[in-house]
């Protein structure tokens, strides 16, 4: 295919880390020193700080026991066998920690199996790592200090599932860290961590259904808001404009409707998509950023699992929905961080910036028949060197539910990428649809046609849709990776 | 020599018209004398703009930083959206991340005080977060539900949170929040009172869905700052404690049969 020379939306240099597919999540990076080190004038990190453990303040989280009531018994409740995917978080002493459906202490006989079944295994020098009874999948990921389970029957791979609960423990690392997350049990091994995460059980709620519905989690990817290149170039510049002569500034990262506007960061540094994701999802899932400006820590696992960063987030204005995150090393700069937005504000708004921001949201986007292709119904197409992704607006028959598409990808993707046997190029069709997924050097494309389509008008309108895709790269896809 | 003349009649005279041409500057003739005596002198912008005003003092009011503080899910960002904005958000509750800056300017007594509120994360986890702020803080309002006993319980430990890392002249107000809820009530007001009497801070209890003494709580705080940063503390003109006594709504109460 001549085709393959084209790959749209690839750059030279890129914010992002570039990922393959399933990928590895136990390497974490520790950037954080570097950055401490090249600037010592932060004060080291109050290590004793995070230590200390209040017992002053009664443990809120279990109080709900005393109304327990027969709907409780969830063993016998069909509602809660019934459910597609459950997702069980414990800690290596078998103390439960989360459970996404239902209250984790009625279920603490169940938490008693599961640590049973992993440390059974682990006596003989051996990990669990899956069961499988016909369409129920039973995946364990142990990560000292934690045990993560999920049973699930929604027929994604056993590795999709994996990364999902990799996810669920960079959730709870985001929030507390890796090294405090050890501390802890190193201090007492039946701590109940629920006390340090409450609320956050909303988060990994959320993060779940983002990792099931979102094609960004499978792709290890993000999607851009899509703005004419000279719009992002002068976003970028105002931020690097208004943020050049802060000290230990690492990320500063505008998104909108769970799509990234402009990511600009300090040099040598490049922020995960994984991490990106988290960042999304804090955002998504935290309605009290709309009320007012913030500071919070929050931890990037793949960027540096053992320490905080500090985040000054907003939201641009009443008028322009998009959020605005400047990520430091620093503990207390609050004000400067506050200052440095009010000036990218005005700038973006005397360029009439807010205003492109805000016609891009309220387009709805193109739909691949808009764009001329009939017989495309949907695609997707990630770029690896910038690890970003595009696709178009849902059109019939998946306007209803998008349930289905999402099946069919998934299973595309596990077909591309099964360990034993993974495929470069793959068209299959069926009654309802046919698939062409195409993994190559550069890119990896999910097209899913019209069921009638044969293979030759397939390979055709693929080739016209890289083309297409190349066209419009500049406005699709973030393509510099500015520095302050 | 003549012409060593000209030019120097050129230096002298040369009038502020001629400066504000070639600096492309248009003057408005405005027919009156000038003040000073030189004609068409117009002074500097800045100048012009304290005049208009009338006064030459910044009408920039002081800067006065409040925290509000307690459990988590106790009411404290609803009962600083409703201050804000008149507006209760009914629906789901929203655990606040890390710490939330807003500023409210408040008039009291025709000066207007400007409030920095911070909005706290109740979670344990956002403590050390937290602490960071308490020592540059002028007034804490310390919140608990009073449907809910452990986080009236807790108040002792936040208060002593507070002496370890406030500073020791903080103005604290203890805030019974939630005070609409009827039934569910956990904790009495007496409670609530006799707490705020032992540790002798400023007691009342507040509902943001109501709306029942939201603005007092806030005002007060202002009132009592703005009172001890312009001195008259020593006087006692104010006294927190008196003007919520006198101030607090009441809910009302039907007449008790015997």
């Amino acid at each position: 295919m001549s085709t393959l020379e084209v790959e749209p939306g690839a750059a030279p240099e890129s914010g992002l880390v570039t990922t393959d597919t399933l990928d590895n999540f136990d390497e974490m990076s520790c950037s954080l020193e570097e950055i401490k080190n090249i600037n010592p004038s932060i004060e080291d990190e109050e290590s004793n700080d995070n230590a200390i453990i209040n017992e002053h303040f009664d443990e809120t989280v279990s109080n709900d026991n005393e109304v327990a009531s027969v709907d409780d018994d969830f063993e016998l409740n069909k509602d809660w066998i019934g459910k597609d995917k459950h997702v069980f978080v414990l800690s290596m002493a078998g103390k439960p920690i989360y459970s996404r459906y239902g209250n984790e202490d009625k279920l603490a006989w169940l938490f008693g199996v599961m640590q049973t079944l992993v440390s059974f295994i682990q006596s003989s020098d051996d990990c669990i790592q899956s069961i499988h009874a016909g369409n129920t999948h039973f995946v364990f990921l142990v990560k000292k200090p934690l045990i993560l389970v999920t049973v699930s029957k929604t027929r994604e791979s056993e590795s999709q599932l994996r990364i999902q609960l990799n996810y669920v423990f960079n959730q709870i690392t985001n929030i507390l860290t890796l090294t405090r997350l050890n501390k802890i049990y190193e201090q007492r091994q039946n701590y109940d961590l629920r006390r340090l995460l409450s609320g956050v059980e909303r988060l990994i709620d959320h993060l779940l259904t983002f990792s099931e519905n979102e094609p960004s989690v499978m792709l290890g990817a993000v999607q851009c808001l899509p703005l004419a290149a000279s719009v992002r170039d002068t976003i970028s510049s105002a931020i690097t404009g208004a943020c050049s002569k802060i000290k230990n500034l690492v990320f500063a990262i505008l998104l909108a409707n769970n799509k990234l506007i402009t990511l600009v960061r300090m040099k040598k540094y490049c922020l995960h998509p994984a991490d990106l994701h988290l960042i999304f999802n804090l955002v998504q899932a935290s309605e009290s950023f709309k009320n007012s400006e913030s500071w919070t820590p929050l931890c990037l696992p793949r960027f540096d699992a053992s320490g905080f960063l500090y985040g000054h987030v907003s939201y641009l204005s009443e008028d322009c929905q998009a959020c605005l995150l400047l990520l430091t090393v620093e503990r207390d700069v609050f004000f400067t961080l506050s200052e440095a937005k009010q000036k990218i504000v005005e700038k973006l708004r005397r360029s009439n910036c807010l205003e492109a921001i805000n016609e891009s949201l309220s387009t709805p986007g193109e739909s691949s028949a808009s764009a001329g292709f009939v017989e495309i119904r949907h695609y997707l197409y990630k770029c690896k060197s910038t690890s970003q992704f595009y696709q178009p607006i849902l059109s019939p028959p998946y306007t209803q539910t998008k349930e289905p598409l999402t099946r069919i990808y998934k299973r595309a993707h596990h077909r591309l990428h099964n360990s034993s046997r993974p495929l470069k190029l793959m068209f299959e069709r069926s009654a309802d649809e046919a698939i062409l997924a195409w993994d190559t050097k550069g890119f990896e494309l999910f097209v899913v046609f019209e069921p009638l389509i044969d293979t030759s008008a397939a390979i055709m309108l693929v080739g016209r849709l890289l083309n297409w895709i190349k066209k419009k790269e500049e406005r699709l896809f973030h393509l510099n990776a500015p520095t302050f | 020599m003549a012409q060593t003349d000209d030019s120097m009649d050129d230096d002298v005279f040369e009038t502020v018209d001629d400066v504000n041409k070639k600096l492309n500057i248009s003057v408005k003739n405005t027919g009156h004398p000038s003040p000073t005596g030189y004609r068409n002198y117009r002074p500097p912008p800045e100048v012009l703009k304290l005049c208009e005003n009338d006064v030459i003092v910044s009408d920039e009011p002081v800067l006065h930083k409040t925290i509000l503080l307690g459990d988590s899910g106790v009411g404290k960002t609803s009962l600083l959206v409703k201050f804000d904005t008149g507006k209760f958000q009914s629906g789901n509750f929203s655990a606040t991340v890390g710490i939330g800056f807003t500023t409210k300017v408040v008039t009291v007594d025709n000066t207007k005080v400007k409030l920095q509120i911070w909005d706290t994360a109740g979670q344990e986890r956002f403590r050390s977060v937290t602490h960071a702020y308490y020592r540059d803080a002028h007034a804490l309002l310390l919140l608990y539900d009073v449907t809910n006993k452990i986080s009236y319980d807790n108040i002792r430990a936040w208060l002593g949170e507070i002496r370890e890392y406030a500073q020791d002249d903080v103005v604290i107000m203890l805030l019974g929040n939630k005070a609409d809820c009827g039934m569910d009530r956990a904790i009495r007001r007496e409670d609530g009172e006799r707490l705020a009497r032992e540790y002798n801070v400023a007691f009342m209890e507040t509902s943001a869905k109501s709306g029942q003494n939201v603005e007092l709580a806030f005002v007060a705080v202002a009132r009592e700052l703005k009172c001890r940063s312009t001195g008259q503390k020593d006087t006692n003109t104010f006294n927190v404690k008196d003007y919520i006594r006198e101030q607090t709504e009441k809910p009302q109460c039907p007449p008790c049969t015997t």
